[in-house]
């Protein structure tokens, strides 16, 4: 009787205790209900977004009295017309979408060679030190990173120092277009490695041998194998790059100096600049939908299974 | 079925006693560790040779030199005259089986046929029909457009086979692809590639560690252990005429007896003292004989081994032991008795008894008289 007893040990009996408890607040009848309430964190949180959008919608469709400062009781479509016909806001929609789609191209051809040599290396070394290189800029923040390009490429930054030492005349390196595209890209470039690297993973490397064997040089063997069996990890990469991109704030405001806004710049002035929380309540709602309309382009262009969801093809 | 491999039919008879390969000397180090050790071999056209060993002897490494995937350290490895060593994997005319098939899961069982004819630029016009004879030489016909995962695991495998060898390649390469499936359907297996081998006279080089593959499917095999190449033969010899103590441990079921040299004969005769026994056998090399004096076993296999309740019915044969049985071993096909005999110190000798009927002969404990003939013991040193 006490060899038994001790035979079974102490964690077991606390896990059966604990079982029981488990039993007791929870009958085995509940059992089908767990599943969906694990998921009932997700439903609130995502629930208090949608709350928030109803309160931006109402907002929305209220105009505001500039001289009263107060805004409308009735609803009407003034701020939508104002948004749609106003020069300014389609110029700085214009520029962010195609910011968003030039950074998300440029980002994924230079992600895919980094990805790659990292799932495929042979020495853990280099492995290592790609994945520390990945992760450093998350652990600088996106606005102290480009104060950083500010450092560097201000008009006394350190390019322009190099370039005085060999004679050539200071350039103005920050406050344009290309030197937002160019953050941007820096910014996302990790976030697209990330997504990149499972799905090159999940390619055996025999695969890409085989293709060598049977005829395929590394051109046609990427273009044939590797790119549609990367494809999933294309589609996730590309999505977020070009929704945070387009989204994006930080990288606008510091590096383009204020000439280069995005929507979301547009959206923060008429907030806390002007104070016209309607018109900047339906310009979030139109970035929103703009937004929703791209990724849902995506998914009808390339299926909804793209992002690995459903059933493995593998 | 013939009509259409007329051009391979032909290329084969052309290649009559022509070389296909030569490997000469080949060696590989993975820093420190040398996976293959100078080895050499010549494999004429359109036959099929087998590259067995254990695990980790360096057989994948080797098929893979050849293949291109991996260049020698040292050495230099010739398809049809020509030296490779510089010549990419998708510049040699090679169809290779991976061991686990790498058949590309987003193409159809078609496509991937079709995939190598399209790599190398083929008329697209003849693509199709094309695909759709190699399907059905693997026995395909009709599963062109599944996809990879909608096949068996058979299937599967015969597609890799049909991919492999629809470019009509120089060089057939296998790498164990047989190894993951159940026992029928490998065997099965086996004999298929044998039919389309022969089928198509492809020069062929398959890899494996199952000694039966190896001598049911291949016209030559060459043993390899820790990197280095034992023996190159036909499947009889090697079976039947080991070259050394590892081969003749590695392929069959064998006993081997350890001694001291007392007699060797200019005919190959060699006796060997173990304790107060002495055991008459032959030279199992005749490149490196024993000599007297030496240290040497005697090897024997449990097939060739006869046993018997009383010495008289082994009196025909020309050594024989006194033991007791210790184990007896029901594995269907046959009886494997183990006989610890007490004249070799308790040895454990493992006996085949082929004979359905005698399966209840010998119990556990019994006393048993083992007989074999001096010329199937083989003295290797
Ligand atoms: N890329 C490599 N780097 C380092 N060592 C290797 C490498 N490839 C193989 N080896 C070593 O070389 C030896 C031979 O390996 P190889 O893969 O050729 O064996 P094998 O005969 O094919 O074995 P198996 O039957 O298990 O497939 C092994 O000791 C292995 O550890
Ligand atoms: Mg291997």
């Amino acid at each position: 009787m006490r060899a038994a007893r001790t035979a079974y040990p102490l964690t077991w009996r606390i896990m059966d205790a604990l079982e029981g408890v488990a039993a007791a607040i929870w009958p085995a009848r509940f059992r089908r209900a767990t599943p969906y309430l694990m998921l009932l964190p997700a439903v609130l949180l995502v629930g208090l977004l949608v709350l928030g959008l109803i309160q931006i919608a109402d907002a929305s469709l209220r105009t505001l009295d500039t001289t009263t400062f107060q805004f409308s009781d009735d609803y009407s479509t003034a701020n939508f017309r104002r948004a749609l016909t106003e020069p300014l806001f389609l110029v700085v929609a214009q520029r962010s979408l195609v910011a968003a789609l030039i950074v998300t191209a440029v980002t994924l051809v230079f992600a895919f060679p980094y990805a790659y040599l990292m799932v495929r290396t042979r020495s853990p070394g280099l492995r290592k030190f790609l994945l520390i290189a990945l992760f450093l800029p998350f652990f600088i923040g996106q606005v102290v990173r480009a104060y950083g390009w500010l450092i560097i490429l201000g008009n006394q930054g350190m390019v322009n120092e190099a370039l005085g030492l060999v004679g050539v005349a200071p350039m103005r390196l920050i406050y344009n277009y290309p030197a937002v595209l160019f953050g941007l890209v820096q910014y996302m470039l990790p976030f697209a490695v990330l997504m990149l690297a499972p799905a090159l993973t999940a390619i055996p490397e025999e695969l890409e041998a085989a293709a060598g064997s049977l005829g395929a040089n590394w051109v046609r063997t990427f273009i044939h194998v590797v790119l549609p069996l990367a494809r999933p990890g294309f589609i996730g990469a590309g999505v977020v790059v070009l929704t945070l991109s387009l989204t994006d704030f930080a990288v606008p405001a510091i590096l383009g100096g204020g000439s280069h806004d995005f929507i979301a710049n547009a959206i923060y002035d008429q907030f806390f600049r002007t104070s016209d929380q309607g018109l900047g309540a339906m310009l979030a709602l139109m970035l929103v939908a703009l937004g929703s309309i791209l990724v849902g382009l995506v998914f009808a262009l390339f299926g909804a299974g793209t992002l690995a969801m459903g059933r493995s093809r593998v | 079925m013939q009509e259409p491999f007329r051009a391979a039919a032909s290329h084969e008879a052309k290649g009559g006693g022509e070389i296909a390969v030569t490997v000469r000397n080949v060696g590989m180090d993975f820093d420190g560790v040398q996976a293959v050790k100078n080895a050499s071999f010549d494999l004429p056209k359109g036959r099929f040779l087998t590259i067995l060993g254990p695990s980790g002897s360096g057989k994948t490494t080797l098929l893979r030199m050849i293949a291109g995937f991996q260049t020698p350290s040292s050495g230099e490895i010739f398809i049809n005259g020509e030296a490779v060593s510089a010549v990419p994997p998708h510049k040699r005319s090679i169809g290779m089986v991976f061991q686990r098939l790498a058949l590309f899961p987003h193409m159809t069982a078609a496509e991937n046929v079709a995939f190598p004819l399209k790599m190398r630029r083929r008329d697209a016009r003849t693509i199709p029909d094309r695909v759709e004879r190699y399907l059905a030489l693997v026995r395909l016909g009709g599963y062109g457009g599944r996809r990879i995962h909608e096949l068996s695991g058979g299937q599967q495998q015969r597609v890799a086979i049909a991919r492999a060898l629809v470019f009509e390649p120089d060089l057939l390469l296998l790498d164990e692809p047989l190894a993951a499936l159940d026992r029928k359907l490998r065997e099965e297996m086996q004999l298929e590639f044998r039919r389309i081998q022969r089928e198509l006279g492809v020069t062929t080089i398959n890899v494996t560690h199952d000694q039966r593959e190896a001598l049911v499917v291949s016209d030559d095999i060459v043993v390899m252990d820790q990197g280095e190449i034992q023996q190159k033969a036909r499947p009889i010899h090697t079976y039947r005429q080991p070259r050394n103590a590892f081969v003749a441990n590695f392929i069959g079921v064998t006993n081997f007896i350890a001694g001291t040299v007392r007699a060797v004969s200019e005919a190959g005769d060699v006796s060997i003292l173990r304790g107060d026994l002495m055991l008459a056998g032959k030279i199992g090399d005749p490149v490196n004989p024993p000599a007297e004096g030496d240290k040497a076993s005697g090897a024997i296999r449990a097939e060739q081994i006869r046993l018997a309740g009383d010495a008289a019915q082994l009196s025909k044969l020309d050594c024989m032991l006194a033991g007791t049985v210790t184990d007896t071993i029901f594995e269907g096909e046959r009886m494997v008795y183990e006989v610890a005999c007490a004249a070799i110190g308790d040895e454990v000798i493992r006996v085949f008894d082929h004979d359905p009927a005698a399966h209840t002969q010998f119990d556990i404990g019994e006393s048993v008289f083992l007989g074999w003939n001096a010329r199937d013991m083989l003295v290797f040193r």
